[in-house]
């Protein structure tokens, strides 16, 4: 009755509704909040596929590197966008790409 | 009775799960969507963890949603609200969200049948397999967090010069 697919159904709707921020959004902000809807539905999936593999410890490993630099990209990202805000003033993508220089 | 409580759980967590990501894209308070992803990221620990992976699930809580969501929550009240300008592309992308769920929907079809078991893992296992096969990433994912700190506190700490 109850079984894998139903975590890889659950994830494909996450992984749809980040990809519609993602595609739907010019704030540089918003774009990573959507992009980390994307990531947590990946790792959903990665971990409902290992646990369906012969070795479900190895999925388990690589899912513990990816948080750590999931963690690494969030950091990078806001501090660029802070930045951003504080030399240009904006955070809007579309602004930002034409103030070239 | 087992089932029915595994199924209970994964209906719970599994709507929090859509209900939350639907709140990130759609809040148009940047702070209600950060704290949005919290939560998510709180549902998908509990999917973790009925899945097996309890360590996992307290990594994330630890390191995700203890660490870069309060980071990104606390970033956001740095930013004044930006009205959101919608872009040409929305009529589109309604088009294509619902193809790519349903396309991977498809994709997955052949694990239709793969029947649920609880897994239960060693430890040492693990550390074992962190320690011989995958040092290097563990290396480079140490050094990567490192460099995050420096550029953080650089970045931080730079002089913005004021335009005369």
């Amino acid at each position: 009755m109850f079984n894998y697919y139903a975590f890889l159904i659950l994830a494909s709707f996450v992984f749809a509704i980040g990809v519609y921020g993602l595609l739907n959004r010019r704030n540089m902000l918003r774009m990573l909040l959507s992009a980390e809807v994307i990531f947590n539905s990946v790792l959903l999936f990665l971990l409902t596929f290992s646990a369906l593999s012969s070795s479900p410890s190895t999925g388990g490993v690589i899912a513990l590197l990816a948080i750590g630099i999931a963690a690494t990209e969030v950091g990078v990202i806001v501090s660029l966008a802070v930045l951003m805000f504080r030399l240009k003033d904006t955070v809007d993508v579309y602004e930002i790409s034409e103030q070239k220089g | 009775m087992n089932e029915l409580i595994l199924l209970a759980s994964f209906s719970i967590l599994g709507i929090a799960l859509v209900v939350f990501a639907a709140s990130v894209v759609g809040q148009r308070s940047l702070v209600y969507s950060a704290l949005s992803l919290g939560l998510l990221g709180m549902a998908n620990a509990g999917l973790f963890a009925l899945l097996g992976y309890a360590f996992v699930a307290v990594f994330h809580l630890a390191v995700y949603i203890g660490a870069a969501v309060i980071f990104i929550l606390f970033s956001v009240t740095m930013f004044r609200e930006i009205p959101d300008v919608e872009v040409s592309t929305k009529i589109l992308t309604v088009i294509t969200v619902p193809l790519i769920a349903l396309i991977l929907i498809y994709i997955y079809l052949p694990y239709l049948n793969a029947t649920f078991k609880s897994q239960y893992f060693i430890y040492k296992e693990i550390s074992l397999l962190f320690v011989t096969r995958y040092w290097f990433p563990l290396v480079i994912t140490g050094l990567a967090l490192v460099t995050t700190l420096i550029e953080g506190i650089t970045l931080a700490r730079m002089e913005v010069e004021e335009d005369v």
